[in-house]
């Protein structure tokens, strides 16, 4: 018999780097200064690091701390981030701290990620989903060392993680029960904390801060900003989907078109007699336009990926209706959400940038490789969904003995964007992106097969009625307006797939466009929800508009 | 700033002008007023250059259906086609308003 | 909010206060007056120029309401849109001299002179200006200020010279905004993407604690009837542009080198115990004044060698029996922003200060012996401060504009002479309220209603561009020679400069100035003169043929 194998490596191995440190860990805790030679201390060349940094929270102080190690120390890494949104995300390439990036998403680095791999400073592993990410983590991307933020930690290194606890959780797991090492940035050190979100147990290193992570309102649309031309898509969207498929649980992508929806449920949705009837159950982040639905009674419940700046106050007064701890604070869970987001929902409503003549859209336009985050996740149908709700089940084709329902996914979108470009195009930006990023996949955002909705100013299409892809395609091409998709389009045959409900326009939906006006809004700027709210919102300061 | 003109047959003369929208950012002003002439004439003033194929399609769809018969005068201030759609079937709805 | 005002244009805005059906639109956008200047620069028109006006009732009152439309090129006033302001404010003013009560309301969305026809704008604010001034004599003059835009600029000396002024809290109020204070005076100034400061300086519950604004109400179209109708039936008038002596004594009282804050100012404001402030007429001292083109003349025009006065910014004094009076720099000056003759807080309302004195002494004597009067403009623009719009600049400016403009009205001959400097809001205050506008033809002489620095900042062009692109359009041009081209001027004055000093050169400008009052015997009181003269209304170069359009047009639809 041969000897023994070792079977506790990677403890082994967490044990000793651990001990080499203990001169600057103090139990858990390590002094700010001392952050760079700790993380020298316990990264080693090549290993897997997970940095958190999803599109609102980021573990500011850790990635600046990492971009300023000693390459010949700590070098080659394979970096696993959610969302690449920071320079320095970036600049540890071209130092050569780290080498190879599986991510998610990539919105304000977006030009500069798609440079840097055609140049070959950044190798990607692949772009991911959030889920997909997270899920890899406890497969083939099992990290060595995760680096996360906490708001407070207690002295025995207890993390409160509060509203904004987001993706800290699943990272947090992976490494603590895989011998990796957990560093912890905290905004403070506290002796009580409102609540445990992650246990101590699972905390190896906590470094205090030099100043609060970065928290972007990124939820927040100022209804100002909203358009009447929105606002008609909205009112044709609670007739011609809302209220048709009796959906009752939704998420709505980020963006003034779902926003006007929002904001038209307690005064359009209301005069249609809709309200309890519809969209009573929501997994979307706490968005300051849902307020006045809230308010006046359309919502039930509303699970969230994360917080938003300046609805502390409102969430804690609304435990009935959001996920609340005992302590009165919001938590958040971005996993469970994308979880709760690609199974449980009858609907998912977004916008993109670019729609091709099949339905196929993609936000990767002008060399922009912006990645996916977790619009696929809502935006798909889950083929694995055995559950059954109304709305499901009225997508269901009538001609298959085996057939089943399909998740709702709705594309918002003006035929043209702001910048007058068409958004229906023949082919698809991210065709080329992918040739100069040499990516395995064109970076499709939602396929055509998952795609059950589009609206736009001029109309809906319904293509999940459609029975062949040149139907599909007619049906596009009604709606596109004058893109050079739309200019395809023949009167002979809208009128015919309008007579078969594939294709709806205003008036076959009842919608008045002389109705599509501002004042239909039930909030018209940032005031008007701080009044809905009863002034529990506290808006941040660039959206002050008020006195 | 660029300026176009265009003409259209048309078939549905209006009784009295209208006038919809206001030219601010991303948005425009339509004007139509009673004609004599036998088709519809328009005078075009957008702050978008380079757009006159865009301008023209849209305007092939509103004419293809809604003939009217009138003089159009419009003020562009970097409307998508989307909203000069909007403002041109507005103009037309409260036309038939009024009547 | 279901009912919002601020939410509409400015045409429903009118719609929404007139009684339904009353409403009749003059030189609307089928009347095809549209600004003759904007397409030449590149620039979309609007059809009405972006004011309306609307003849109809306000709770069965005759009323006529003016609405800026603040989403069209910012509000900002030029030729045509100004003309339509005035030519209506001038047909409300006959209405109700012949008897006929009428009321009139100006919606205030506005960044105030339109960058574009800058020097049509600044005129018609003035002229503006002078028909509120006389307005108010019959009725109130109602400004509302909903939000958006707001009410900035040469517009905000309009706003405080209004009886009785109606905001919500979505409105802002101020001369210079916090971009333009930057820009002029450095981000420790004032850090313009500080919302929250913004707001709590420029925003109208700040303003109406401190007196700026009367009266705020929600964002409701029928709580803005229910106050017009109030301040209507009660005649509000809060005399805004009569508080000097209230703000020289809280002037009296502020260290400017020390920082000042809201709450700073609050505290301050309640305790002001307003004392009477007359300016003594300036002396000759023993030391020069800081050099200045407008010192230069007053000294040589009033013979006083090295003037002196208690407000070092301020010489007036009496001579040939015309009084004289000039802002002019004082390097050591207390208050640092107007250390090289910018009209300041202090300057506007001591000059109102002297101009009301002489009102007052000259009250009982008949029009043709009331003391003539020589404004002496040399201003390089108001001054940039946060103090400046903390405390509300804009109501300095206007006192003086008033005070003149009552003189003016009252009898007084108002002649401006002009050796050096005259932009914007400083031009307002000290030299647009006379009858004629007299400027030595000197081509370092600038005249405008921007700083040039401003102006290529929001127009996104170096100095130099700018000075090339505004050589030849005399809406826009910087000097004398172009600006004549717009008739505004009485005569230019050929052969002397700024700084000349000899007796040859005081003889001519002495002669020129006799001759300006002498055309003014006999002659209107108001400011017609400037769009009535033979380059005004036939000019190649400009001239104000825009203006005379739209006067004959409302006329003729009045």
């Amino acid at each position: 018999m041969s000897e023994e194998r070792d079977w506790a490596t990677h403890r082994e191995a967490k044990a000793n780097k651990l001990s080499a440190m203990s001169s600057t860990i103090d139990g858990k805790f390590a002094k700010t200064s001392d952050a760079k030679a700790i993380l020298e201390g316990l990264i080693a060349p090549g290993d897997k690091v997970v940095l958190e940094g999803d599109n609102q929270k980021q573990a500011t102080f850790l990635s600046k701390t990492l971009a300023s190690v000693d390459p010949a120390k700590v070098h080659d890494l394979h970096m696993i981030m959610s969302s690449i949104s920071r320079p320095e995300h970036l600049d540890i390439f071209e130092d050569g701290i780290a080498s190879k990036m599986d991510f998610s998403f990539a919105g304000p680095q977006s030009t500069r990620v798609s440079q840097m791999i055609a140049d070959g400073t950044l190798k990607v592993g692949d772009i991911h989903t959030y889920l997909e990410l997270y899920a890899r983590l406890y497969i083939d991307l099992i990290p060595n060392v995760v680096l996360v933020a906490a708001d407070k930690v207690d002295r025995d290194g207890n993390l409160y993680t509060g509203y904004n606890t987001e993706e800290t959780p699943v990272i947090v797991e992976s490494a603590a029960f895989h011998d990796g090492i957990v560093i912890v940035q905290a905004n403070e050190v506290v002796d009580k904390l409102p609540r445990v979100d992650i246990p101590a147990d699972w905390v190896d290193v906590i470094i205090p801060a030099d100043e609060p992570y970065q928290l972007e309102p990124l939820f927040t649309r100022d209804p100002q900003n909203i358009t009447e031309l929105q606002i008609l898509m909205a009112m044709m969207a609670i007739r011609g989907i809302y209220e048709k498929h009796n959906v009752q649980s939704v998420n709505h992508g980020v963006g003034f078109n779902t926003a006007a929806i929002e904001l038209l449920l307690p005064t359009y949705g209301e005069q249609l007699g809709l309200k309890g009837k519809i969209v009573p159950n929501w997994e979307v982040n706490p968005t300051p336009t849902l307020i006045p639905a809230i308010e006046s009674g359309w919502v039930q419940s509303i699970h969230s990926f994360g917080g938003e700046v300046g609805m502390e106050k409102y969430i804690a007064a609304r435990p009935d209706v959001f996920f609340v701890g005992k302590d009165g604070t919001m938590r958040s869970n971005r996993a469970f959400g994308q979880m709760a987001g690609q199974y449980a929902l009858d609907m998912f409503v977004g916008s993109t940038l670019q729609i091709d003549q099949y339905g196929n859209s993609s936000t990767v336009t002008n060399g922009r490789l912006s990645g996916f985050g977790g619009a696929p996740n809502m935006g798909s149908n889950p083929t694995g969904r055995r559950h059954s709700t109304p709305a499901w089940q009225s997508l269901r084709p009538d001609n298959d003995p085996l057939g089943k329902g399909q998740k709702l996914v709705v594309q918002m979108v003006e035929t043209f964007g702001s910048n007058k470009r068409p958004v229906f195009v023949d082919s698809l930006d991210a065709v080329e992106v992918r040739k100069e990023a040499k990516l395995q996949n064109v970076p499709i955002m939602i396929y055509s097969e998952d795609t059950t909705h589009i609206v736009t100013e001029e109309g809906i299409a319904y293509l999940y009625k459609t029975s062949s892809m040149a139907e599909r395609q007619a049906a596009i091409e009604a709606i596109a307006g004058v893109t050079p998709v739309g200019l395809r389009s023949d009167p002979a045959v809208v009128k015919d797939l309008r007579a078969r409900g594939i294709v709806a326009f205003p008036e076959d939906l009842g919608v008045n466009r002389n109705q599509a006006t501002r004042s239909l809004l039930a909030a018209q700027n940032m005031e008007d929800l701080v009044k809905w709210s009863k002034g529990l919102y506290n808006p941040p300061a660039k959206f002050r508009s008020w006195s | 700033m660029e300026k176009m003109h265009f003409n259209y047959a048309a078939t549905q003369p209006i009784e009295r002008p209208v006038h919809i929208g206001v030219v601010a950012s991303g948005d425009l002003e339509v004007i139509m007023k009673p004609t004599d002439k036998k088709e519809s004439e328009l005078n075009i003033v957008t702050g978008s250059d380079g757009f006159k194929e865009v301008w023209q399609n849209v305007l092939n769809r509103f004419f293809d259906r809604y003939p009217l018969l009138a003089d159009f005068e419009i003020n562009d201030f970097g409307a998508t086609p989307g909203v000069v759609n909007l403002r041109l079937t507005q103009a037309m709805e409260a036309l038939k308003d009024e009547q | 909010m279901s009912n919002s005002f601020v939410e509409l244009h400015a045409r429903q805005r009118a719609e929404a206060l007139l009684d339904a059906g009353s409403t009749r639109e003059l030189i609307g956008p089928f009347d095809n007056m549209i600004s003759p200047h904007l397409e030449p620069q590149n620039i979309v028109p609007e059809a009405d120029d972006g004011i309306v006006v609307m003849k109809g009732q306000l709770n069965q009152k005759d009323t006529v309401i003016i609405a800026i439309e603040g989403a069209f090129q910012g509000g900002g006033i030029g030729e045509v849109s100004g003309a339509k302001i005035v030519s209506a404010l001038e047909h409300v003013l006959a209405d109700n001299k012949a008897g006929h009560k009428e009321y009139p309301i100006i919606i205030l969305d506005t960044g105030g002179v339109r960058l574009q026809e800058a020097n049509y704008g600044l005129l018609s604010i003035s002229e503006i200006h002078n028909m509120v001034i006389a307005l108010k004599q019959y009725v109130p003059v109602i400004g509302l200020v909903p939000g958006r835009v707001g009410s900035f600029g040469g517009m905000s000396i309009t706003n405080a010279l209004l009886s009785y002024v109606i905001g919500t809290d979505k409105a802002r109020i101020g001369l210079n905004g916090p971009e333009v204070i930057e820009q002029e005076a450095g981000v420790k100034e004032w850090d313009s993407s500080d919302k929250n400061l913004i707001w709590n300086t420029l925003g109208t519950k700040q303003r109406q604690a401190t007196g700026i604004i009367d009266e705020v109400v929600d964002d409701d179209v029928n709580a803005f009837r229910t106050a017009i109708t109030a301040a209507i039936d009660e005649n509000k008038d809060s005399h805004r542009d009569q508080r000097g002596d209230f703000y020289l004594s809280l002037l009296d009282q502020l260290d400017p080198s020390q920082p000042l804050d809201i709450a700073g100012y609050d505290q301050l404001f309640k305790q002001v115990v307003a004392k009477p402030h007359h300016l003594a007429p300036a002396t000759s001292g023993s030391q020069p004044g800081t050099k200045s083109r407008g010192r230069n003349w007053f000294e040589l025009l009033t013979g006083i060698k090295n003037a002196h006065s208690d407000v070092p910014t301020v010489l007036h004094a009496q001579a040939d029996g015309r009084e004289y009076v000039a802002i002019v720099p004082a390097e050591d000056n207390r208050f640092p922003r107007v250390r090289h003759g910018e009209v300041g807080l202090q300057e506007g309302y001591t000059v109102a200060s002297v101009i009301n004195d002489l009102i007052a002494a000259d009250a009982d004597k008949p029009a043709a012996e009331k003391t003539p009067i020589v404004i002496v403009v040399d201003v390089p623009s108001q001054a940039y401060g946060y103090k400046e719009e903390l405390i509300g600049i804009h109501m300095s400016l206007a006192s003086a504009a008033s005070a003149y403009a009552r003189a003016r009205q009252a009898g007084h001959k108002v002649v401006s002479f002009i050796p050096g400097d005259a932009v914007s809001g400083g031009f307002l205050a000290q030299g647009l309220q006379s009858n004629r506008l007299v400027a030595l033809d000197d081509l370092d002489i600038t005249i405008q209603a921007m700083s040039k620095a401003s102006s290529a900042r929001i127009t996104q062009r170096t100095i130099a561009e700018l000075e090339e692109a505004t050589k030849h359009v005399p809406a826009m041009a910087y000097d004398i020679e172009n600006y004549q081209k717009l008739g505004s001027l009485y005569n230019l004055i050929k052969g002397v400069k700024g700084y000349d000093s000899d007796a040859n050169a005081v003889a001519t400008v002495k002669a020129a100035l006799d001759d300006a009052f002498k055309s003014l015997e006999d002659a209107p009181a108001d400011l017609s003169f400037r769009y009535t003269n033979d380059i005004a209304v036939n000019g190649e170069g400009g001239g104000r043929k825009a203006t005379n359009k739209v006067r004959a047009l409302m006329d003729q639809q009045w």
